[in-house]
């Protein structure tokens, strides 16, 4: 059983509140629910939609074809009718058109009720569930849940709605079962709390913007501190001035504030003082399609910063996986005082997703900071190339520099200190890896002979598709810095037709194969119309890549 | 506490006789008479530098430093101050570091009023690249990267900083050592942003008389009946001086404003040494606010 709902409407009706609570009752009545958000980048007017995917087995992505479409405007239908399924209907007030209507009045009801028309959604919900025939105690329930103080309102709205129309469909009943159902920016928020965050500093820009705003209202409950500074400049440099003082912290942010934290990543590579970034992509050049989703800034997060240093990339695909890679993220960054990006983009952290549970992460909170003894060097040589790492206010004098310096971090500019100190950072990358390569930085997924290669927010739509695609394998590279070449190379190896699949318009994850292995993926799928992959798209475009 | 103890064996590269000196000299000295006084604790004193001339302070200050980058030592001093609220986090700028390419953050450093402070060495031109103008370069001066001269009038720092709400706001001569100690004392006694501007002239890249004209024409504040708690009186002498060197305009030294308003980081609920935070996270917990029907 699969069912696919499209709720559309103005910005401001409500639609992704009401879709995401949607999904929320759903998930919580047993269901997997994948949620996918459209919007423009306008506060009033325009065109909102969502998409949920129904299910009884898991999901992960949407599709561009709706069995149900609720409509909150009259625009939603004329862009969507199209789209849908055979059996399909469109659920709306009665006055809107459509030749596959099924008409409520909700004008009449909301009078009869006394209420503002925000109570139409309501209506709509209660004539929903009866169309799909399930079960109304469970929605009255959930709303009751979610909004105690006007919980009779509701229910009156509801059943109104409820009672007007006839039962379309019949879900199948799902398994009983508690899930979670989250999206990827309040998995990566969660991670990060996980984590042992103190801080988290973050400017306002889609798609990051959620972290910032979900944390903020978490501030009390856990004891953390999130700030928004004048401008990324500034979150970045008090990020590094807060670790260096001895913090946890992270900033978050997307593509044109990443650029303008360049400079002090690169002063996060002299200084080795640890820094974590949450970079949540969209389309660019520059302002680009500010509200959707690409994949087109890989190698700036790889490459980004001048000079030469080690550096953390880790991309993770869903809601679930950002989580455990936000923890290994800060993990990994204060360990190895380096740079750790975790590299996400609008589909991955604003989609909801429903998960049936969550194992015990493989790192714990550290902080890795030692009690500094008296002749405490801030960049003393090591077999490991980390400087064991103390904080200043203990004794011994702790110092942190963007120039060039010993091991005590005074300046120098002489050739020997510089090749030290150079072996010295570099010398991390060796064991950044070996510790990498115990965090499964690539997954498989499926048996076939082919496979399927991608990176990030695609996975959702690729593991939908393989349920189609028999003969195909999945690859999902998890971490792109350290790169796990070896077991890339493997899998390349082993496999008949390899196809590149990723939201971008010259596959990126593709050039940094063929640098770090040297297998040039011809057979590529790209899309780069600023809209994520569907599970349809997967299926019909391998095919036609691979004939 | 012996000065001494301050020093380190780092070769001193500023050019003979750079009034960078003195303003090393006034913050040891400062440093000194805080700890000795049990103000301060030596252990808890970071320094925090950008780059220029300015910034090789943090070679000869034996503390805690931090050698940032050009224009960001406010944000990283507020950072630190951020983690560990016990911290005596002192900024050196130079006049380009804080007013063209970091003029962003020292704006809102005024406004925040974080418990740092904040002494910008100002020589009035881009030293350490060879002579270019900043923006308290004066009208007419003539450098490398403006042959024609400069057309434009200076910033102010002293004003821009008192209409931008900042608690402590001093001007100090660099050749002055001990009125700029007394200044560099009160600005880290000071509960909030402590803000000094140190006219320290270049002998390379600004030699425009500029030592002559600031040694005869300041004059100091405390000594003339300036009431530094009137803010009308503080922008009224922020005025008197455009930072143009005509050879005659009198320079109002010392401490403009000062005031006491919350610092930045009272307003936060953690309040100990981040690093001592013993957190208990419980992954589980945290996640489970995820999980329906719980």
């Amino acid at each position: 059983m699969e069912k696919l709902i499209l709720i559309g409407g103005e910005a401001g009706q409500g639609t992704s509140r009401t879709s995401t609570l949607l999904g929320k009752i759903l998930s919580g009545m047993g269901y997997y629910v994948f949620n996918y958000r459209d919007y423009p980048s306008l506060i009033r007017g325009g065109h909102n939609f969502n998409v949920l995917k129904i299910s009884d087995k898991p999901v992960y992505s949407h599709e561009n074809s709706y069995d149900v479409i609720v409509a909150l405007d009259q625009k939603t239908i004329d862009k969507h009718e199209r789209g849908l399924n055979k059996g399909g209907f469109v659920l709306a007030s009665k006055e809107l058109k459509s030749k596959r209507l099924v008409g409520v009045d909700i004008k009449s009801m909301l009078k009869k009720l006394g209420v503002p028309p925000i109570f139409g959604n309501n209506i709509l919900l209660g004539a929903l569930f009866k169309t799909l025939g399930l079960p109304l105690p469970d929605l009255l329930k959930s709303l009751k849940e979610e909004f105690p103080k006007k919980a009779d309102a509701i229910e009156k709205a509801v059943k109104e709605g409820h009672s007007a129309v006839k039962e379309k469909m019949k879900l199948s009943k799902p398994k009983q079962g508690k899930k979670y159902f989250l999206t990827g920016n309040e998995a990566v928020s969660a991670g990060a709390i996980s984590a042992g965050l103190d801080i988290y500093l973050g400017y306002p820009m889609t798609p990051a913007t959620p972290v910032l705003h979900f944390l903020a209202s978490k501030q009390l409950k856990h004891n953390i501190t999130v700030v928004q500074p004048e401008n990324e400049i500034a979150v970045v440099n008090a990020s590094l001035g807060a670790n260096y003082a001895g913090a946890m912290s992270m900033v978050g942010t997307s593509g044109g504030g990443f650029a303008l934290m360049v400079e002090a990543l690169s002063l996060q590579g002299m200084s080795e003082v640890p820094l974590v970034v949450y970079l949540a992509s969209r389309p660019a050049p520059s302002t680009g399609v500010p509200t959707y989703t690409g994949q087109g800034d890989l190698k700036f997060a790889v490459n980004a910063g001048h000079g030469e240093f080690p550096r953390v990339v880790v991309a993770p695909g869903d809601a679930k996986e950002s989580f455990y890679r936000t923890m290994e993220a800060l993990y990994l960054a204060y360990k190895y005082r380096v740079l750790s990006i975790i590299l996400a983009d609008k589909h991955l952290g604003e989609s909801n997703y429903t998960f049936d549970s969550f194992d015990a992460p493989s790192v714990k909170p550290e902080r890795s900071i030692i009690k500094p003894s008296a002749n405490y060097k801030s960049y003393a040589i090591t077999n490991t190339g980390v400087s064991p790492r103390a904080v200043p206010g203990e004794g011994p004098f702790v110092l942190a520099s963007s120039y060039e310096h010993d091991d005590y971090g005074h300046t120098i500019e002489g050739p020997e200190w510089t090749v030290k100190m150079n072996d010295k950072r570099l010398k991390k990358k060796k064991y950044l890896g070996q510790e990498v390569s115990k965090l499964q930085p690539i997954s498989v997924y499926g048996n076939g002979k082919n496979l399927i290669v991608s990176w990030g927010s695609t996975k959702g739509a690729i593991i939908d598709a393989l349920n189609e695609l028999k003969d195909f394998r999945f690859m999902q590279i998890s971490y792109i810095v350290p790169f796990p070449a070896a077991k890339v190379k493997k899998e390349i190896e082993k496999s008949k037709d390899v196809v590149l699949v990723e939201n971008n318009a010259t596959g990126l994850l593709g050039q940094i194969i063929t640098e770090q292995t040297g297998h040039f993926i011809d057979k590529k799928l790209l899309k780069y119309d600023a809209r994520p992959f569907t599970c349809r798209d997967v299926v019909d475009g391998i095919k036609r890549v691979v004939k | 506490m012996k000065i001494q103890e301050l020093n380190t064996k780092e070769e001193m590269t500023w050019c003979p006789g750079c009034p960078n000196n003195g303003i090393l000299s006034a913050v040891k000295q400062a440093i000194v008479d805080l700890v000795d006084k049990g103000s301060i604790e030596l252990k808890d004193v970071v320094d925090v530098t950008g780059i220029g001339c300015h910034a090789k302070i943090y070679d000869y200050l034996n503390v805690n430093g931090f050698y940032s980058i050009h224009g960001r030592v406010i944000p990283t001093a507020w950072g630190i101050k951020l983690a560990n609220p016990q911290l005596t986090v002192i900024g050196f700028g130079g006049d380009g570091d804080t007013y063209a390419e970091g003029i962003g953050h020292f704006v809102h450093a005024c406004r925040y009023n974080a418990n740092v402070t904040m002494i910008v060495h100002n020589n009035q031109v881009f030293a350490l690249t060879t002579g270019q103008a900043t923006p308290t370069t004066e009208k007419g001066f003539k450098g490398k990267s403006t042959p024609l001269g400069v057309g434009e009038k200076p910033l102010n720092p002293i004003a821009l900083a008192l209409i931008n709400n900042a608690t402590f706001v001093a001007r100090g001569f660099a050749l002055d050592v001990k009125h700029l100690t007394n200044l560099i004392e009160q600005a880290i006694e000071h509960k909030g942003f402590g803000f000094i501007d140190v006219l320290q002239p270049c002998l390379i890249y600004h030699d425009h008389k500029t030592v002559s004209y600031f040694k005869q024409h300041t004059y100091k504040l405390e000594e003339n009946n300036h009431d530094a708690n009137s803010y009308e009186d503080a922008l009224k002498k922020s005025l008197e001086w455009d930072y143009c060197i005509d050879g005659k305009t009198k320079i109002p030294i010392g401490v403009f404003y000062k005031i006491e308003r919350p610092t930045y980081e009272e307003q936060w609920k953690l309040k100990k040494p981040l690093h001592i935070v013993e957190r208990k996270v419980d992954w589980k917990k945290i996640i489970s606010e995820f999980k329906l029907n719980e």
